[in-house]
């Protein structure tokens, strides 16, 4: 891949993007020739499986590809400057197979754009010819957007032996790679903002005010979700490939990189997630403060089963990295004296998982309603968010220990106040938990506006307090501290790469979820309250068939992916076989 | 028969510390499960048992949970896998590998399948939504209200506030104490002919969670308003509109308010 020579880099790139966008144009054309005229509703219906859901699994799927392609080079960049700035070439090595990764898996992402690009315009041409009319000049904007993007991108990956000792310049492309990708996330969310949360027209659709229609209320906050969440998936992707990668490895030296780069993936993506509840909770109050009732829908009406599903699977992507982590320990020497420790972190974990997925409101037979009532008095009590934030929180500040425990284990802290610093960390871990605790509780007993807008913010920040005087904690306590012995990188059993791979499934699937409840909440509208959808299928699945339909989305997606590391085995092969002229 | 479950959890607690003092890490996790399992049923001594939806969510935790910590360390994992491994794979375990792979295993499948499948009489559980949406506007008496943004116009007249209290404690009485309890527990009279049972209105987790627009959608309306997908046929709830006016309501719903040391939700 990278022995192609700039120029010609530059030129396969954009000649592969405009052949697939030229492709998806003419099969447009083409199509709206051949295809049968739409109803005077404005649609036309896709075979067998319907038009929602065909246009349900190629949207998820573009977006699964475009999380990823926009999420992994904000950390591709940011380990390439860190490497540059500390002369590390093992970070410069994890960043290039970072961009490798989602340089050949903008190709995906541009081929199901255009499947998508060629099918809503065809299935629902009036609810395109409307999104058009109001904001038709974003979607030019994007495309330009786009070919800028995708130029970058080649000539960013395709410059990086070039340019090795111009490393600022190259750095520069890379933040200019992320400027481009965010501002193609904030446009695309503006498309999803205005459906979802319309703004700037009048009740029959007429357009009033035209910045009003970008600047919805859901547009930043959304943006915002989406960039978080894109470094935490595009991470966990990455995760996935060094997991791979590490199983397939025929050489210590291989197995130990794959085991660094798995490592120093997953510790980006679940130290990332650490944000989306804030963030996640910001476009909540959003989507409330535009209209409650869809707010209520989404929390406690038609979708608050999938936020059980949801607890399930956050849930066990934190049991699937703490046991990644504690099996770690056994690679660093000095690790063993943290065995002990495990056990406690595993009940707390365990403990706020069970929580975490309680439901409020349960599934009763008519002989368990008879005895008891339309609410359990104790599961009530844990199905509540004051019991599910106390849960989440304590259930993330156990994560960071285990992480904490992993990173130190090899070392012992040589400065004179080491015994204080220790008494300091268990009183800060005491303080916190105990608060988190205690305002918990504190949370039944006051009305929903202080627990939601007080309490709630305060245990979070008590927890981001934490973690960050106990990483600080550790930065002064353990500098100059005695090696006991380097981590024994490569030294793992196969089964924690397994609960790598098994993050990254659970958050595409995750993603798949959320991505459905957001479009849902538009129930049976194309554009909330402006334009209905009078398509047959227009209509809420039930849980179950949503849950069949975005377990499709994940397998496709996944299935490409696995792909796109084939093809990158493939071609190294290939580069190795040149170098070596055989 | 009320104490097997407390004795199966101590049997199982047995099981899972003579495990653990003999470094056997299966029989430690068995022993730990069948503790769970049955200390999930016997709190059933000292509360409303656990609904079996919730037991098997648990158990399915269990289940998962615990083999990731014994699989933790190598050497504990292997130590997990020997039991399996001897009984598939010693020649002198034939008989045992017969009785639980050919014999137990199948048995346990088709009990499994037998009971899913059985025809029964009691009515299929389904999960029913808590807060069905309200739709954006409704009709009251044929006067067209938008529900979004809605306010209870009482709660303006603050000097009243207890004369509205008051009425509306009457207009409860009247109306709502015969499923909805005395105590605003959920437990009238009525409440046990109903499935699902009238919800109860004290605590901080059923009117608490909502806005007063919500409270007078869902009382005026009833259960004939509700969604499809709330299954409108799984609540009770009439249709106050034809026997209350519009201040009737509000007033009750601020006496429901009051008396239950909740507000309403205000975003």
């Amino acid at each position: 891949m990278a022995e192609v020579s700039v120029g010609k880099g530059l030129t396969k790139g954009i000649v592969k993007f405009l052949v697939i966008l030229g492709a998806g144009f003419a099969a447009l054309f083409v199509l709206k020739g051949v295809l049968a005229p739409p109803t005077a509703d404005g649609y036309r219906f896709f075979p067998v499986i319907g038009s929602r859901d065909w246009i349900w699994v190629v949207a998820q799927t573009h977006l699964d590809f475009a999380a990823f392609v926009l999420g992994v080079p904000i950390f591709a960049v940011t380990m390439e400057f860190i490497g540059w700035r500390k002369g590390d070439p093992r970070l410069d090595r994890i960043a290039y197979d970072f961009a490798k990764l989602f340089t050949l898996a903008y190709t995906f992402t541009a081929f199901m754009g255009a499947v998508f690009l060629v099918s809503v315009p065809l299935l629902y041409p009036k609810f395109i010819s409307y999104m058009m009319q109001i904001l038709g000049y974003t979607w030019w904007i994007y495309l330009g957007v786009m070919l800028a993007e995708v130029v970058v991108c080649y000539l960013y990956f395709y410059s990086w032996k070039k340019l090795k000792d111009r490393k600022g310049l190259h750095v520069f492309l890379g933040g200019l790679l992320n400027f481009f990708g965010l501002l193609l996330l904030l446009i695309t969310s503006i498309w999803v903002g205005f459906m979802t949360t319309p703004a700037g027209v009048s009740k029959t659709g007429a357009l009033i005010n035209r910045w009003a229609t970008i600047h919805t209320h859901m547009w930043l906050p959304l943006t915002l979700h989406r960039f978080i969440a894109n470094i935490v998936f595009g991470a966990g992707i990455a995760a996935a490939y060094a997991a791979f990668r590490f199983i397939t490895s025929k050489t210590p030296e291989e197995k130990a990189y794959y085991d660094w780069m798995g490592y120093t993936s997953a510790t980006i993506s679940i130290g990332v997630s650490l944000l989306l509840p804030g963030v996640g909770y910001l476009l909540g109050v959003e989507i409330y403060s535009f209209n409650e009732q869809m707010g209520i829908q989404l929390m406690g009406g038609f979708f608050a089963w999938l936020w059980v599903m949801q607890a399930m699977l956050i849930g066990a992507i934190l049991f699937f990295i703490n046991y990644y982590l504690w099996i770690s320990l056994h690679k660093m020497p000095g690790g063993e004296r943290y065995y002990g420790q495990v056990k406690y972190l595993f009940i707390v974990v365990l403990l706020g998982y069970v929580i975490w997925i309680t439901p409020h409101d349960i599934a009763l037979s008519l002989s368990e309603a008879r005895r008891i009532g339309a609410y359990h008095p104790v599961l009530g009590k844990l199905g509540v968010m004051a019991a599910k934030n106390t849960a989440v929180i304590l259930s993330y500040l156990a994560t960071f220990l285990s992480f904490s425990i992993f990173r130190m284990s090899n070392k012992e802290p040589v400065v004179p106040w080491a015994k204080a610093g220790r008494v300091l960390k268990a009183l800060i871990i005491t303080v916190s938990t105990g608060g988190v605790l205690f305002l918990g509780v504190l949370g039944y007993t006051v009305s929903a506006e202080v627990r939601v807008g007080v309490l709630s913010p305060i245990q979070f920040s008590l927890f981001f307090i934490a973690i960050l005087a106990l990483f600080l904690l550790d930065f002064f306590m353990y500098r100059g501290a005695r090696i006991i012995g380097e981590p024994r990188w490569g030294q793992m059993p196969e089964r924690s790469q397994y609960a790598l791979i098994a993050i990254t499934v659970t958050f595409t699937w995750l993603m798949g979820m959320l991505g459905y409840m957001r479009a849902g909440a538009r129930q049976y509208w194309h554009v909330y309250g402006i334009m209905m959808n009078k398509a047959p299928d227009a209509y809420l699945p039930t849980a179950g068939v949503a849950s069949i339909i975005v377990t499709i989305t994940t397998l496709l997606f996944l299935l490409m992916v696995a792909f796109v590391f084939w093809s990158i085995m493939r071609l190294e092969k290939f580069s190795e076989r040149r170098v070596t002229g055989q | 028969m009320h104490y097997i479950f407390p004795a199966l959890a101590i049997i199982g607690l047995a099981i899972a510390i003579l495990a653990a003092l003999r470094k056997s890490p299966f029989f430690n996790y068995l022993g730990i499960l069948l503790a769970i399992y049955a200390g999930l049923k016997s709190l059933s001594l000292i509360m409303p048992p656990l609904p079996s939806q919730v037991v098997h969510m648990y158990m399915v935790v269990a289940v998962l949970t615990f083999l990731i910590y014994f699989s933790i360390s190598e050497e504990t994992f292997h130590a997990f896998l020997r039991p399996i491994r001897t009984v598939l794979a010693d020649d002198d375990k034939k008989a045992l590998r017969v009785a639980i792979v050919y014999i137990f295993i199948p048995l346990l499948a088709a009990y499994i399948a037998y009971s899913g499948v059985s025809p029964s009489f009691t009515p299929p559980v389904s999960p029913r939504i808590s807060h069905p949406e309200p739709p954006m506007q409704m009709t009251f008496k044929g006067q067209t209200i938008k529900i979004l943004g809605l306010q209870n116009p009482l709660r303006q007249d603050t000097a009243n506030f207890g004369k509205y209290v008051e009425a509306g404690k009457k207009v409860y009485y009247q109306n709502c104490f015969f499923c909805h309890g005395d105590g605003l527990n959920g437990k009238g009279i009525f409440a046990d002919a109903f499935n699902p049972p009238p919800p109860p209105f004290m605590g901080t987790d059923t009117i608490a969670q909502l806005p007063e627009s919500y409270v007078f959608w869902r009382v005026a309306k009833g259960w004939t308003a509700l969604p499809p997908g709330s299954h409108p046929w799984d609540s009770a709830m009439p249709e106050f509109e034809n026997f209350l006016d519009q201040n009737s309501i509000w007033e009750a719903s601020m006496f429901i308010y009051y008396a239950s040391g909740n507000k309403p939700r205000t975003f």
